[in-house]
């Protein structure tokens, strides 16, 4: 009994010398800038998450927590530009090299993240947002009225309520989900990785979800009103709606090809995929 | 290898460009502030070395020499630009260059407190040549006498350089925080 | 000594002080402090040195050069492919990826396809189905991940595998528009597959995440 206690005891003074270490080495740096209308804002941080939301008034504030000597934050405000840098020192790895980021910009502002493993998380705003990762999860949320650029490697990325958009994601083995994701123009580039889109197509926008192998799921309201033309030449094509035809040199082939129109026909779809699976899906009300 | 550079040996000029690039590309950046110009002169240092090296007895260190040769080619930049390079003699430098001599100051140290990319910034506000023999001696950690000899001067004159230079980044580096200070 | 007198010496001193200067030192905190913050910026400038590389580009450039000069020489018995035009393509597949693949998939579309046996010659994704080489990489895409490798290792088995990726799109995409250069859909895949390549190698060429 003593010797279980005696190791108990040494067990604890052991964890709480390794806590009080890595506490040490946990600094945390807070930057604030003033800036004007549509202020740039560039965050590079290759390992750690970086989170972006909006706050009151014309300040970016930047919270940055690094967890070894072994990492730098820079920082520098030109005008209404503000970038903040990782900038890793000699012998930084993945876990010494990892800076977290929490960053509020004005609602305006446009922001650019780049990162290798992230993840990425941006809501709630109005400006330009160009996200690149290389094996990041991007998550970006509640956002309108801006350009939204993803691009990544392998990292999954998920849009939700994104509208008044245009929307550019170019992805080689990373999933994308997009839901309610509607703008001027769609486009989504995959190689491997899978495409699921749940939404309306609207705002009589451009929607193209284009794959080499991964499959491709559309799912639309049967009040959709799209003009659709989806292709696969080695996958499996499926299709819910009942389409009317349309005047158009796209061959037609069932089981691997269809086209045509739904509703007023006020937005065009294009779902192509080498060998990936497409099914277009009309959602249950 | 390099004897085998000599011979003409692909993966010996290769494995000596991988070996020195780092220092010559990062002199020719801080230099110029610029990474296509940078690369460019990167690329002519070398083009340079390889051409003369046939020419290498070995009387320094083989990364003496290419320094050397970098050096040469950023300052034949900064004098088609006609930048003001390295003076010769040590009065002649202008009003604003000169470093204020600020005696009996009662400022806080700077010790602790330099931030990384602010030093960056600072370099690249300095007059080419204060830059010059900073990056050589306090970055890339030359002694007086190798820059003396790859940049054409006294050895007293390189140390001179020197001096005024970090006086000049001190008096950047000053001013940059009580502007920050002041600021709401 | 006075503080004029120390400032004179300043430059020529190193980390030994004479007697007089010490004391000096001691008892007047501004040249102390002056001392102080020379040292710190000394010592700061030393974590500047040699932190960036520049891009694979120079090399191949000097390579070219040197190969033209005839400062390159093959060594007797040594099979070497001749490495200019594949350097010259990386040169120009980095800078101008996106832009320039995208223009060669609208030529392709508007010249009604290139017959196809000018395509492995034409065609600078020719490189990727023609000339593959050991490990079923081209050369271009092997140069690539040793530079990612030597920079972040730990990412290079993640870009190995999306070249992988990126270049059976390609390789499908080309036989694709070649067996009708007339379809529209088959031009847009190719257009694709090269969007994603130039993507990829931008990533990896990024030089602003180390």
């Amino acid at each position: 009994m003593y010797r279980k206690q005696h190791i108990a005891t040494v067990s604890v003074v052991m964890i709480l010398i390794v806590a009080a270490l890595a506490a040490a080495e946990t600094t945390r740096k807070e930057m604030h800038f003033k800036v004007g209308r549509r202020a740039n804002i560039s965050i590079v941080n290759q390992y750690g998450p970086i989170s972006v939301k909006p706050g009151v008034g014309k300040r970016v504030s930047v919270t940055a927590t690094s967890y070894s000597g072994k990492v730098e934050i820079d920082q520098s405000k030109r005008g209404n530009r503000v970038s903040v840098v990782s900038h890793l020192l000699q012998g930084a790895d993945a876990d010494s090299g990892r800076v977290d980021y929490e960053v509020v910009v004005p609602m305006d502002a446009n922001v650019t993240l780049h990162t290798a493993t992230g993840p990425l998380h941006i809501e709630k705003l109005h400006g330009d947002l160009l996200l690149e990762g290389s094996t990041a999860n991007v998550d970006v949320r509640d956002v309108s009225a801006g350009r939204v650029h993803v691009k990544t490697l392998n990292g999954p990325v998920t849009l939700t309520n994104v509208n008044d958009a245009y929307v550019e994601i170019t992805s080689v083995s990373g999933d994308v989900s997009l839901h309610e994701v509607n703008g001027a123009s769609v486009h989504v580039n995959s190689s491997s990785g899978k495409i699921h889109y749940d939404g309306e197509f609207g705002e009589g926008g451009q929607y193209s979800l284009t794959s080499h192998s991964g499959d491709i799921e559309a799912i639309a309201p049967s009040f959709a009103s799209i003009e659709v033309v989806a292709r696969s030449v080695q996958g499996r094509v499926d299709n819910d709606f009942i389409l009317q035809p349309e005047h158009t040199s796209f061959v037609t082939r069932a089981g691997s090809a269809f086209a045509g129109t739904v509703g007023q026909a006020a937005s065009s779809v294009n779902l192509l995929s080498f060998s990936g699976k497409i099914h277009l899906k009309k959602r249950e009300q | 290898m390099i004897e085998r550079a000599k011979q003409g040996n692909a993966e010996a000029f290769e494995a000596l460009y991988n070996l020195h690039k780092r220092r010559v590309y990062s002199l020719c950046l801080r230099m110029t502030a610029n990474t296509a110009a940078a690369e460019d002169l990167t690329q002519e240092a070398f083009l340079q070395l390889f051409r003369k090296i046939g020419t290498f007895r070995g009387e320094s260190a083989f990364s003496t020499w290419l320094h050397r040769m970098a050096v040469n080619v950023v300052l034949m930049q900064l004098r088609k630009k006609g930048l003001p390079v390295v003076p010769l003699e040590e009065n002649i430098e202008t009003e604003e260059e000169s470093p204020r001599k600020e005696l009996g100051g009662d400022d806080p140290r700077l010790a602790g407190s330099i931030d990384r990319m602010q030093l960056q910034r600072s370099i690249e506000s300095l007059p080419p040549g204060y830059r010059m023999i900073f990056l050589l001696h306090d970055v890339e950690g030359y002694e007086h006498n190798e820059i003396a000899e790859m940049v054409g001067c006294s050895i007293g004159n390189s140390k001179s350089q020197l001096h005024k230079a970090r006086m000049k980044l001190r008096e950047i580096l000053k001013t940059s925080r009580a502007e920050k200070a002041t600021k709401p | 000594m006075t503080c004029e007198e120390f400032e004179r010496v300043l430059p020529e001193l190193g980390s030994n002080h004479s007697i007089e200067q010490e004391e000096h030192l001691k008892s007047c905190s501004a040249c102390s402090d002056l001392v102080s913050d020379l040292n710190a910026i000394s010592k700061q400038g030393r974590l500047l040195r040699a932190s960036e590389e520049p891009s694979p580009w120079v090399w191949n450039s000097i390579e070219v050069a040197l190969r033209q000069e005839g400062l390159i020489r093959e060594q007797p018995g040594i099979l070497r492919v001749h490495p200019a035009r594949l350097s010259w393509k990386l040169r120009w597949l980095v800078p101008a990826a996106a832009a320039g693949l995208i223009f060669f998939g609208v030529l392709l579309h508007e010249r009604g396809g290139i017959p196809a046996h000018e395509a492995k010659q034409e065609s600078p994704v020719g490189v990727v189905t023609a000339d593959l080489q050991a490990e079923g990489m081209p050369r271009e895409d092997m140069q690539l991940l040793n530079s990612v490798a030597a920079r972040t290792p730990s990412m290079r088995d993640a870009y190995e595998q999306n070249l992988r990726a990126v270049n059976a799109y390609i390789h499908d995409a080309e036989q694709s528009a070649h067996n009708d250069p007339n379809d529209e859909v088959a031009q847009q895949y190719l257009r694709n597959a090269y969007e994603q390549k130039a993507m990829v190698y931008e990533m990896a060429l990024d030089r602003s995440l180390q």
